[in-house]
């Protein structure tokens, strides 16, 4: 128990010297400037300098760096590699890589002009690796010069740490004799930290020789000075063997209120630690959300990027959209326009042939109406045997049915021109015959009208056309010509041959003719008649009408010319060669 | 000079009998009349023809054609034909122009209408179209008959019955057994037409049928024919003697 706690009292000195070194390096100053000093001759090289300043401020890798540099050019002098290697020593000293140190140490001449203080830096090393002995070599080499000779270093530091070799060795009377030496030295410069060092070391020194008598003295010292230091370390340690002192003395109240001032201390330590950890955390917390800040500024940007695509997508698909729904209205539009002109054409077809059909059916209606009154008084008159009667009512009954028969002809040509269902062949035809073909039916009726016809077509006349579609058109026009000639008149059919291409066939009638208005009407296409002043002789003008789109089938053309009260001239155009 | 003989194919009685009817008037022998393919054919056969009339439509079907059909696959038999119709539908009309009709007739019709169809339909069946519609001509020559409008009707003369034809400027006077008429040819087309193994030039204005030459009399220019008929024989054309085998 009690070996332990003596141990444990070790492991404190054991750190003391450690302690005392660093408070030599920092009030190395002295040295450090003897270094600067010395070494000013050598500022000419650019690496060496930089070194320099770098040992300065004690940036121990890149002095290292810059000696390096500074070796490996071969024109160095022997003194700068000197310090070269001393700096470099130093450096690795303050790193902790003693055996580096060593090495460089050695490299260095004898006479180097801080040789003693390089065996100051030895004897720490050897002092750190816990080879007393050889530590008490070298500072034993060195205790002998004046301190000018030192170059910077404390004669006490050097007595100091003798004593604390010789402390480790068990020679306490050596040790004694040391550590007294430097405490008087501490004392007479009164530097606090090392006194309460060396008063430390001293009480440890007598509390290892359980001379308790004169080693609480000095540890009571030392937790004195330490009180008005500002190092927790130092405080910290001369509490904890204040405790164990007191502790060792069975003074146990004593102990637990050191030992309460020791954990106060630690808890300093600690809490200084715990501040740094704590500023550390907060630091990384800080950098954390920072971080995360950042990311999330990343995702809303990433977010907000892909919400512009979108934008801009969408705004391309509408554009797109639009111009497509534009070309399709156009489209429709255009469309629409044609459906409409359409409709009209189809709704004026549509009332053309509304009209159609009930002037036909009209027309049907009064003709076999008429036949029926007209057979009635037919059979009455035979009962009276009047027979001369009886052949004008027959003969007017045949009349009324020429009639409709034309108009039912004419209704079945127009429906066959309409859905193209007709023959139609274009032919070499002699137009004297033809004339005379279709005149023949009307024979009765001219005869019956006192009408006088007269085809005066040459046999050497030829047109081309189709047959059937040119009978139908000279069956319409001798038709009319007959309807609207008055008993007596005459009907002339001839041609007129200027033309080289076209043979003009004129009918030319006696009749009552037809006024401006009339004329244009029956050219303008698609027109029918409506029965106007002549109630019983215009007709539904289907038969002009299928006239004029015969004409234009056979590649003819048709006019009219007419004078009210004197005749009608209808004239048609038909080609004279067979068109290509 | 002879009637022309017609075959009217038609089913429907009424129209039949206007057909004949006007046929007869215009002093045409109707060959038979036939309502079906069947008696078409039989007739066909049976009768002498110069021309048929044939309705397309025979009970409903388009026997018509097929009847056409059957006249067209005549080889030595072959007659003008025409075609009667109603208001034709376009598809019925291609079928029909396949058999290659020489005329068409559309009901209704006219007498006119009628005569002029069989006079066009001969005229180009015999390929010597405007012969009758034309105001310097009215004969059209076949091998075997002359077929002549005279006024109105239209009539046949078989060439072996002439004897002689005798030119006169625009005209011919055509000398047969029975009669003598003047028919409407140029000399250029009449020597172009007829047979010339059997009819010989013997003058500026005589041609002789060869086997009705009786006697030749080269001293006198003379051609005695039968009948009493003679013809003048030109030293140009002298060289006829030499067709004929002489006894020597």
């Amino acid at each position: 128990m009690y070996f332990a706690e003596k141990k444990y009292l070790l492991i404190l000195f054991i750190l003391a010297p450690v302690l005392l070194f660093s408070q030599k390096a920092a009030q190395s100053n002295v040295f450090t400037q003897q270094v600067l000093d010395k070494s000013t001759k050598f500022d000419t090289n650019p690496y060496f300098a930089k070194a320099k300043s770098f040992f300065v401020e004690k940036e121990w890798d890149s002095t290292l760096v810059y000696t390096m540099k500074e070796l490996s050019t071969k024109t160095t002098k022997s003194e700068l590699t000197d310090y070269c290697h001393f700096i470099r020593g130093i450096s690795f000293y303050e790193k902790k890589v003693f055996k580096e140190a060593i090495k460089e140490f050695a490299k260095t001449a004898d006479d180097f002009e801080f040789h003693n203080n390089l065996l100051m830096y030895l004897g720490s090393i050897a002092l750190e690796q816990e080879q007393f002995t050889k530590a008490i070599g070298y500072f034993k080499k060195i205790e002998t010069f004046s301190e000018q000779e030192l170059l910077g270093i404390k004669k006490k530091n050097i007595e100091h740490n003798i004593g604390l070799c010789y402390l480790h060795l068990k020679q306490f009377p050596e040790a004694e004799k040391y550590l007294n030496e430097s405490v008087r030295l501490h004392e007479k410069d009164k530097d606090t930290l090392e006194l309460v060092g060396a008063y430390g070391d001293l009480a440890s020194l007598y509390y290892e020789q359980y001379k308790d008598a004169e080693a609480i003295p000095y540890f009571e010292k030392a937790y004195g000075l330490a009180k008005t230091t500002n190092d927790f370390l130092l405080k910290q340690h001369t509490a904890n063997n204040m405790a164990v002192v007191e502790e060792h003395r069975k003074n146990y109240p004593k102990s637990i209120q050191y030992y309460k001032e020791y954990m106060i201390w630690t808890d300093s330590i600690n809490d200084q630690e715990k501040l740094y950890a704590l500023g550390q955390a907060e630091q990384k917390a800080t950098v954390e959300i920072k971080q995360k800040e950042v990311a999330v500024l990343k995702a809303e940007n990433k977010a907000k990027q892909a919400e512009l695509d979108t934008y801009l997508y969408s705004a391309i698909i509408l554009f797109v959209m639009f111009g497509v729904s534009m070309y399709l209205y156009r489209e429709k539009v255009k469309r629409n326009k044609i459906i409409n002109t359409q409709k009209e054409d189809l709704d004026e077809l549509n009332a053309t042939k509304d009209k159609l059909f009930s002037i036909v059916s009209h027309d049907l209606r009064s003709s076999v109406n008429a036949i029926k009154t007209s057979n009635k008084k037919l059979m009455t008159t035979i009962e009276t045997k009047d027979f001369h009667k009886v052949g004008n009512l027959l003969q007017n009954n045949s009349s009324i049915v020429n009639g409709a028969y034309n108009l039912l002809d004419n209704l079945l040509n127009w429906a066959l021109l309409q859905t193209k269902q007709t023959r139609f062949e274009i032919s070499k035809l002699r137009l004297t015959s033809i004339i005379d073909h279709v005149a023949y039916n009307y024979k009765a009726i001219l005869t019956d009208k006192e009408l006088k016809f007269e085809n005066t077509i040459s046999k050497k006349e030829v047109v081309y056309a189709d047959q059937e579609s040119l009978k139908i058109i000279l069956r319409n026009l001798i038709d009319n010509a007959i309807k609207f000639t008055n008993p007596n008149g005459k009907i002339t059919v001839y041609t007129h041959n200027d033309d080289p291409d076209f043979c003009q066939l004129i009918i030319e009638d006696t009749g009552i003719g037809m006024n401006e208005t009339t004329r244009l009407e029956l050219l303008k296409d698609t027109t029918l008649l409506a029965k106007k002043q002549h109630e019983d002789i215009i007709g539904t003008g289907l038969g002009m009408q299928l006239c004029k789109s015969m004409i234009k089938k056979n590649n003819g053309t048709f006019s009219i010319e007419s004078e009210l009260g004197k005749g009608t001239k209808m004239m048609v155009s038909l080609p004279k060669m067979m068109p290509s | 000079m002879e009637n022309i003989n017609v075959l009217v194919v038609e089913d429907k009685p009424e129209q039949s009998t206007k057909l004949v009817e006007i046929l007869k008037e215009n002093n045409f022998t109707i060959s038979g009349t036939a309502t079906s393919f069947r008696e078409a054919v039989d007739i066909f056969y049976a009768q002498n023809i110069d021309i048929a009339i044939i309705d397309i439509f025979l009970n409903g079907r388009p026997d018509g054609i097929a009847f056409a059909e059957f006249i067209d696959a005549q080889p030595n038999g072959l007659k003008p034909f025409i075609f009667l119709t109603s208001a034709t539908s376009r598809e019925i009309f291609n079928r029909a122009k396949l058999t290659k009709p020489y005329g068409y007739i559309v009901k209704p019709f006219n007498e006119l209408e009628l005569i002029y169809a069989i006079e066009n339909t001969i005229e180009k069946f015999y390929g010597q179209e405007d012969s009758f519609s034309a105001e310097d001509e009215n004969t059209i020559i076949s091998d075997d008959n002359l077929f002549i409008k005279k006024g109105k009707a239209l009539k046949k003369v078989n060439v072996d019955d002439i004897i002689l034809i005798e030119v006169e400027e625009k005209y011919c006077n055509i000398i047969t057994e029975k009669e003598k008429f003047v028919i409407l040819i140029s000399l250029v087309k009449i020597l172009d037409l007829l047979d010339t193994t059997k009819f010989y030039r013997t003058h500026r204005n005589f041609i002789v049928n060869i086997r009705k030459i009786e006697e030749i009399i080269p001293q006198d220019n003379l051609i005695l024919l039968e009948g009493n008929h003679s013809a003048t024989l030109s030293g140009k054309y002298k060289d006829i003697i030499n067709k004929f085998r002489t006894l020597k």
